[in-house]
């Protein structure tokens, strides 16, 4: 009888957990060739996460998308609404796919800023090509979505900053710089944080560096025990989360167990708010923009408009995005005579900008190879003790 | 030995911490027989209390009391409102119940747990939430402590493991040498029983609620003085202190404190002698193992009845 008991109770637990696991998937919409006219308020979507734990990523960057379209649409004589689609990291990518689908299905959306995450782009790809959607991604960096053998995304997907391919062997490079001879390198069992620390082990690797590698749920936000397994003979931990509070807690759990590697977070942990033990790495795909002198009234007026936000590294590659989609909307609009006769005329369209002076610095134009831009590289920042990123590589 | 020391600390901070989920639990299927799906939100609700409550106070950065007091405040403040939810929440969703069959009160504690996750998450978003003990008292809870060999006890473990012990302690001692402990006793033996013989069965199961809440709330500002929380982080937690309560023998006071503290350590030998990635899968394999072999747990009674 009692045996029985405990069958009933494993089964509710089963029951529980299945009902925890459901999401929802949406069904596959199908393209329409309806032309649409281009004085007609036309939508960009941007889909991002704008709540969970990679929050802060999105809302930056839509502050800077919502800033391009109001500063230079215009410019391009076109009238643009920016629609969102929140994509929270802890729900997985399966929540892209609904929203894709939305956007899929209004006639009206015209390109796509985003997805922001690898695993979303990857997701939502098809569906996005073929609905002829162009998505323009601020962000997700992934090596696969654009080169391999087995491509992720679809020739529809273009990205303005760099892959993984650069991202990975950047970190280990300056890693080994810094003198590293023993790094462990973690992953989250998702495939951004895969693919960025199999980039990274490989030149370590390859450069006589001692690695190991940690994996673990996406789930996970107590690293004791991942920490206790890091030897004390460690000088770096190499820690690409998209969440930046588990980089901090991380490396204050290094401290409380008295290890003395530090963390190097990818692009994903650039988040001074949140991730700022002293002495800790950051890599990112755009440098500080203030560098640049051309950029002083842009990001004056951002600052006017987002008074109480600092300026950061994931906003300017979503202006940069929104600016090559405004363009290919207005090119697609001059070849169709004031229509855009088919969603595809935007996507043949993005490969041929060139933005002088993009805000990231230099000319931007993507590569003839892949979908990628040309010639774009990843930046390094330390923390410094007042929490300030400071570039250092 | 540095490694089994480490590991060994980390079982007993994160065993505590399940043992008071556990403890809520097992004082309510103790009294009532229903499991309580939603008390790994309450345990939730009780994370974000606390954090409320540390904001309210001035952080950690500039705290209006002093460390210690804002530790207490915070606890007693998490304990506090998760005592007032667990009322709600028996009175709401499960006394309407009390009669019907056992499967309906088991899909409405699973009704009140999403509710409880996506209401906070409606409100308050999907942000990890941090205490950021570290810049109180210029990271004194990280640094200060003592040392076994090669590994540090930092101050934060220290109140973690302490403030949980001394709530076990606390508990048991209210569970068996007080009137109302004694009449939790009588109605979870018998509840019809107990009401011929005059207690007011009502009050008692209230009252485990009561305090079954406020030790998940208390758990709750224990967890987060270390760890991150979100809005949905109570039904995996919470399902892990329901293991520790099946482990250590539902209903059986002592045995959810035994089977939180075993299922930390297996957790955390797991994580560091076989595999972090699969840590919880073996966690849930020990449930099932337990299920199927000892349903009474290791200090439950076996049910041996009259045929």
């Amino acid at each position: 009888m009692k045996r029985r008991g405990g069958i009933m109770l494993a089964s509710a637990v089963t029951v529980a957990a299945s009902l925890a696991s459901t999401a929802g998937a949406g069904s596959n919409a199908v393209a329409s060739s309806q032309a649409i006219n281009c004085n007609s308020k036309l939508k960009i979507a941007i889909v991002a996460p704008f709540t969970g734990g990679a929050g802060f990523l999105g809302n930056e960057q839509l502050s800077w998308a919502k800033y391009a379209v109001k500063t230079l649409s215009s410019k391009y004589g076109l009238k643009i609404k920016l629609v969102t689609g929140d994509t929270p990291v802890e729900q997985g990518p399966a929540i892209a796919q609904t929203i894709a689908q939305k956007f899929i299905a209004d006639k009206t959306v015209v390109a796509v800023l985003g997805p922001s995450t690898s695993g979303n782009v990857a997701a939502s790809s098809q569906a996005f090509f073929q609905a002829g959607l162009a998505h323009i991604s601020p962000s997700a960096t992934r090596t696969s979505l654009t080169k391999g053998a087995s491509k992720e995304a679809t020739s529809a997907f273009f990205r303005v900053v760099p892959g993984d391919y650069i991202q990975g062997p950047t970190d280990a490079n300056f890693m080994i710089k810094q003198g590293a001879k023993n790094v462990v390198l973690f992953d989250f069992q998702e495939p951004y944080s895969q693919g960025l620390a199999s980039a990274a082990e490989t030149v370590l690797k390859a450069k006589g560096v001692t690695t190991t590698r940690q994996s673990v749920a996406n789930t996970v936000t107590d690293f004791s025990s991942f920490v206790t397994k890091v030897p004390s003979s460690a000088d770096f931990v190499f820690f690409p989360t998209q969440k930046p509070a588990d980089a901090q807690n991380f490396a204050q759990q290094l401290l409380e167990q008295g290890k003395k590697a530090k963390v190097f977070g990818g692009d994903g942990s650039n988040d001074a708010s949140a991730f700022k033990v002293p002495g800790s790495f950051v890599s990112n795909f755009a440098p500080d923009i203030s560098g640049f002198a051309y950029n002083k009234s842009i990001i004056a007026g951002w600052q006017k408009d987002n008074p109480k936000d600092t300026l950061g590294s994931f906003g300017p590659p979503a202006y940069l995005s929104t600016q090559v989609a405004l363009n290919a909307i207005k090119k697609a609009c001059d070849a169709g005579k004031g229509q855009i006769k088919d969603r595809r005329d935007v996507v043949r369209n993005v490969k041929k900008i060139v933005v002088k002076n993009s805000i990231l610095g230099g000319d931007f134009r993507f590569s003839t190879k892949s979908n990628d831009p040309l010639n774009a590289k990843f930046y390094i920042f330390q923390i410094q003790s007042n929490g300030s990123y400071k570039l250092v590589g | 030995m540095d490694t089994f020391i480490q590991l060994t600390l980390n079982g007993l901070t994160l065993g505590s911490v399940y043992a008071l989920i556990a403890l809520g639990y097992s004082l309510v299927y103790g009294i009532l027989k229903l499991l309580n799906f939603a008390h790994g939100d309450v345990f939730m609700v009780g994370t974000f209390i606390g954090f409320g409550a540390l904001q309210l106070l001035g952080g950690t950065t500039n705290p209006v009391v002093p460390a210690w007091a804002l530790l207490a405040l915070i606890t007693l403040a998490a304990m506090a409102g998760c005592a007032v939810l667990g009322v709600v929440i028996e009175r709401f969703a499960y006394r309407p119940l009390r009669d019907a069959p056992r499967i309906a009160p088991l899909i409405s504690a699973l009704g009140v747990s999403f509710f409880i996750a996506y209401s906070m998450q409606l409100l308050f978003g999907s942000e990890l939430r941090s205490y950021d003990m570290f810049s109180l008292s210029g990271g004194a809870l990280y640094t200060d402590g003592f040392d076994i060999g090669n590994v540090r006890v930092p101050m934060i473990r220290i109140i973690t493991i302490l403030a949980a012990f001394v709530m076990m302690i606390l508990l048991w001692l209210l569970v068996t040498r007080t009137r109302v402990g004694k009449a939790m006793r009588a109605t979870s033996f018998d509840r019809e029983a107990a009401a011929m013989m005059g207690i007011d069965i009502d009050k008692v199961i209230v009252f485990a609620f009561v305090l079954g809440s406020a030790l998940a709330g208390a758990a709750g500002v224990l967890f987060a003085l270390r760890i991150p929380t979100y809005a949905t982080i109570g039904f995996l937690i919470g399902l892990k202190g329901f293991t520790a309560a099946v482990i250590g023998g539902i209903g059986s006071i002592p045995g959810a404190m035994a089977g939180g503290l075993v299922l930390g350590f297996a957790e955390s030998y797991a994580q560091g002698y076989i595999s972090t990635r699969w840590s919880d899968l073996l966690v849930f394999i020990l449930l099932i193992l337990f299920l199927v072999f000892r349903p009474q747990g290791i200090l439950g009674k076996a049910d041996i009845r009259k045929v």
